[in-house]
């Protein structure tokens, strides 16, 4: 079943390349936006000197120093820039996710209204949901102070520094699983909300919960292995990426384009993972064809019933 | 609870008759929160707090002489260095007779005292583990016509004169106890506790540890006997610290001068005890570990190389920590820039993991390069601007500006000036200026000018390119006034030029006239190398003595000028910029593209976490 949702998933995302698109031009376009200030600081401050030309090579620790002791007033505004800028780029992937949902429910093909008008339809709904989802993202966060209380519980407040290390790896390993939780409950609420056309998000939340939970070797499983998938793709990017190292104009941009292969294949797994889950959700759930899902909410698409 | 029974022999050997003697009760700084180290520290040190039952204090019970007569009444705390009455770390102890030059008297002190918890300033106890430091009633030094005790300071460590020890140790049987010196003899008293004697000559200090979980190691280098006692959860790091010991042990020996001590013992503090950690005492260090530390992360060889350093600045020479910190921090921190980068160098000697590689230099640098000129090096430790001060001029500066004058005077030449001052001072608190004599004298040069910019004034060492240039030479505009003279006939009328010789002449290659500015941003003087890197490789070293505020350097030559370089080879790491130190006609931008692309990824990886992870990342970030 896992496999086949994948399948089904991938098939799915090979087909709406442009929205693939999107998603990646989206993140590079936020990526950038964060890059080009501190590229601008970067170059004013190295300007014309041996140590820019450096800067190709392996990062200087001296160059690094100089770096934040001479333009440490700009530093501080670029740390605001770090918050605000992934702020929007959640909200803004919030948004791309109510038109990926609905193109892939309806089966569709990526068409620029149908989805633009999806993701605005949805948008206001599932930031209600992620307010909503708050309280459970608390609860998935403390999961990790499991670890605390067992090895408290077991080896009392002063254990011995291998215990607290390996109970730290754990402690992060339950953290992480907390997140990968969240993030397939939010998924799955909001599939819920897409095919039933529920406007109450506090239910696509109960659902998304009671479908994480009531389908768990499922919904974890398959998350699981878009998870691995990820890892190991990570694992190859790395080394290579570490070896274009040189300062060379051809090495520079042989980089460029292998992290923006490894984002594609980021965004490609992301999608894949919305339209893997939305047909496992269809197979477990038994969900009829999504009731509602129009352009802009007020033509109904060609091949879905028209809104209740 | 510590109890204890001292009994001091001590010997007038200045030319003054004494009336009194001075001590240190260093426990009581952490009495309560009036003391002045607690008071200057706001209760912190190195981030370790005292519980809120663990203040430590030390109680002289009483004081007596060999006759019986009894001098408790008459000890009076005295604070020499801020007047704060409630510091109670110096007393002053009124001798009923004068003692004349080259008497002796024996003075019998009974006292109790708790350690901090847990450890604090480098003292305390936590749970089964003690380090037991600055425990006893310490004599201060009699020195230049005065008594030199002073208060116990957050950003001070110690003076102390040389003497034997004799000191028994009573803990339970089955702990395990390092000490200065080398045990004598160790009774079981059939009671559950053990009495352990050491004896240490020659030495300004005695510390000691116990635990019953402590793990032996043992080894020998150079005649040396090397102890590590570590805690169990970090015994697989005990090779590793016996290793980083002899190695320590070798680099000094071979660099530096003997090591007149049989013994070394490394202690690895316990979890929860780190304010113990890191600190010297005679043929006693104490280093500093956890579980999992990668071996790329060089902290334990880093921390035992300094530690073990301590053994010949702070205790061999034993100069005076409180009035000039950096003889003992800032040398030691020298010497452990030279021996990581020669044992685990030239790239990577402190951090080499993962790719990331950071050399100890650069880590000193970067400490000195924000605080570079609040104080003058030379203060004492409780006069400087604020810890972070004291950090750069104690411990970072010197190291930079030992390490830019060894690249002056070269490797051999200050290797063989260390080891003189070593030969020359051992046993004997040199200050400052005797340091800079043995310099001096075996530099065969003065090089007070250095000096007294280095450690008597705050001046900042910053040089810059600050212009290059190189353009074609085409014609001389305007008349030219040789051929005007030589040649009246030669095409000039009043009023009017005709447009010049061209220099280049048909056919002869192109010349570029080309230049470079130099400027000293900063007061401090220091002779430097410029080089002018043309196409073509061909590179012209210049040096300037750096004694104006600028100089400026002009070529004419067929190549153009590609870029110039003040200090190419990276000599003075007292330079405070190196990224202003060269510049090129025309810049590229490889270097700053090639790490912007690695920070889009990052970036873009960042924001790719699903939902509003993203900002978790940030605020990790």
């Amino acid at each position: 079943m896992i496999l086949h949702s994948l399948k089904s998933g991938f098939a799915q995302v090979r087909a709406n390349k442009r929205m693939v698109a999107v998603f990646y031009l989206a993140n590079l376009c936020f990526g950038l936006l964060l890059l080009l200030p501190l590229r601008s600081i970067l170059k004013s401050f190295a300007g014309n000197s041996q140590m820019a030309a450096k800067l190709g090579g392996p990062l200087d620790m001296d160059f690094l120093i100089e770096f934040f002791k001479y333009t440490d007033g700009v530093v501080p505004a670029f740390m605001g820039l770090i918050l605000i800028v992934p702020a929007a780029n959640w909200l803004f992937t919030l948004l791309l996710s109510g038109g990926a949902f609905a193109t892939f429910a309806g089966g569709e093909k990526y068409n620029a209204a149908f989805f633009w008008g999806n993701s605005a339809k949805y948008f206001g709904r599932f930031v209600r949901l992620t307010l909503w989802s708050l309280p459970v993202f608390a609860v998935l966060f403390c999961l990790q102070y499991l670890e605390t209380g067992v090895q408290r519980l077991i080896f009392g407040s002063d254990p011995y520094q291998n215990l607290t290390y390996w109970g730290g790896w754990i402690k992060i390993g339950l953290r992480q699983i907390g997140f990968l939780l969240f993030a397939m409950i939010l998924d799955y609420a909001r599939i819920h909300a897409v095919l039933t056309d529920e406007r109450k998000m506090r239910t696509s939340l109960l659902q998304g919960l009671k479908f994480v939970f009531g389908n768990f070797l499922y919904t974890f499983g398959l998350a699981l292995l878009l998870l691995l998938v990820g890892a190991v793709a990570l694992v190859i990017y790395n080394p290579i990426a570490n070896s274009l190292a040189a300062p060379n104009a051809l090495i520079v941009i042989m980089l460029f384009v292998w992290q923006q292969v490894y984002m594609v294949f980021r965004t490609l797994l992301r999608l894949t993972t919305y339209a893997s889950q939305l047909d496992l959700y269809h197979q477990r759930a038994g969900e009829p064809a999504p009731a509602a899902i129009t352009s802009t909410g007020e033509q109904p698409m060609e091949g879905l019933a028209p809104a209740a | 609870m510590l109890h204890g029974n001292e009994t001091l022999k001590w010997f007038n050997k200045s030319g003054d008759t004494i009336t009194e003697l001075q001590f240190h009760l260093y426990l009581n700084a952490f009495r309560n929160h009036k003391s002045t180290f607690m008071k200057e520290s706001g209760g912190v040190s190195r981030g370790n707090k005292i519980d809120k039952d663990g203040w430590g204090f030390i109680e002289v019970n009483k004081i007596t002489l060999t006759s019986g007569d009894d001098l408790t009444g008459g000890m009076e705390f005295i604070q020499p260095d801020d007047g704060n009455p409630d510091d109670k770390t110096v007393f002053r102890l009124p001798l009923p007779q004068p003692l004349k030059p080259n008497d002796s008297i024996i003075v019998h002190i009974d006292f109790t005292g708790k350690l901090p918890q847990p450890p604090f300033a480098r003292t305390g106890a936590k749970k089964e583990y003690f380090f037991v430091a600055q425990w006893f009633p310490k004599i201060g030094v009699y020195i230049d016509g005065k008594w030199n005790c002073h208060q116990f300071h957050a950003n001070s460590e110690f003076f102390a004169d040389y003497g034997v020890y004799n000191v028994r140790m009573t803990v339970p049987e089955k702990n395990i106890l390092g000490a200065t010196g080398l045990e004598v003899e160790k009774k079981n008293n059939g009671d559950g506790t053990a009495t352990h004697f050491y004896h240490a000559e020659d030495v300004h200090d005695f510390a000691w540890t116990t635990s019953p979980e402590f793990i032996e190691f043992k080894d020998n280098t150079q005649d040396v006997d090397i102890r590590v006692l570590m805690q169990p959860d970090h015994a697989d790091q005990g090779p590793r610290h016996v290793e980083a010991a002899k190695a320590a042990v070798e680099y000094f020996q071979n660099w530096y001068g003997d090591y007149p001590f049989p013994n070394l013992t490394v202690v690895d503090p316990r979890r929860g005890a780190g304010g113990s950690g890191g600190m010297e005492y005679p043929t006693l260090i104490t280093a500093g570990t956890s579980y999992g530390m990668p071996e790329g992360l060089r902290a334990v060889e880093l921390v035992i190389i300094h530690e073990f350093g301590h053994n010949f600045w702070y205790h061999l020479l034993a100069s005076n920590e409180f009035e000039e910190s950096w003889m003992d921090e800032g040398i030691n921190t020298y010497t452990e820039i030279q021996i990581m980068n020669d044992k685990y160098g030239p790239i990577g000697d402190a951090i080499n993991l993962l790719g990331i590689k950071i050399n100890d230099l650069q880590f000193q640098r970067g400490q000195y390069a924000f605080f570079p000129d609040f104080d003058p090096i030379m203060r004492k430790a409780w006069e400087f601007y604020g810890g972070n001060s004291y950090g750069a001029n104690s411990y970072a500066k010197p190291g930079v500006l030992l390490t830019t004058l060894q690249n002056h005077l070269g490797r051999e030449k200050m290797q063989q000036a260390m080891r003189t001052y070593v030969e020359r001072w051992r046993f004997k608190h040199p200050k400052s200026r005797d340091f800079f004599n043995v310099i001096n004298e075996v530099a065969g040069e003065d090089l007070n000018w250095f000096f007294d910019q280095a450690f008597y004034s705050n001046a900042i060492l910053d040089y810059s390119v600050d212009r290059v240039f190189s353009r074609e030479i085409k014609k001389v505009e305007g008349y030219d006034f040789t051929l005007s003279v030589a040649r009246p006939d030669s095409g000039m009328t009043n009023g009017t030029s005709h447009s010049g010789d061209s220099i280049a002449a048909k056919g002869k290659p192109k010349m570029y006239e080309s230049g470079v500015d130099v400027r000293r941003l900063g007061a401090f003087k220091f002779p430097v190398e410029i080089v002018a890197t043309f196409e073509g490789g061909e590179k012209v070293r210049e040096k300037w003595d750096g004694q104006d505020f600028w100089k400026k350097i002009r070529y004419t030559k067929p190549n153009k000028l590609v870029s110039a370089t003040v200090d190419p080879d990276n000599k003075i790491p007292l330079d405070l910029n190196y990224t202003n130190n060269s510049k090129a006609v025309e810049g590229s931008s490889l270097g700053v593209n090639k790490l912007s692309v690695r920070w889009l990824f990052w970036m873009q990886f960042l924001l790719d976490q699903p939902e509003f992870m993203n900002l978790f990342s940030a605020i990790n970030f």
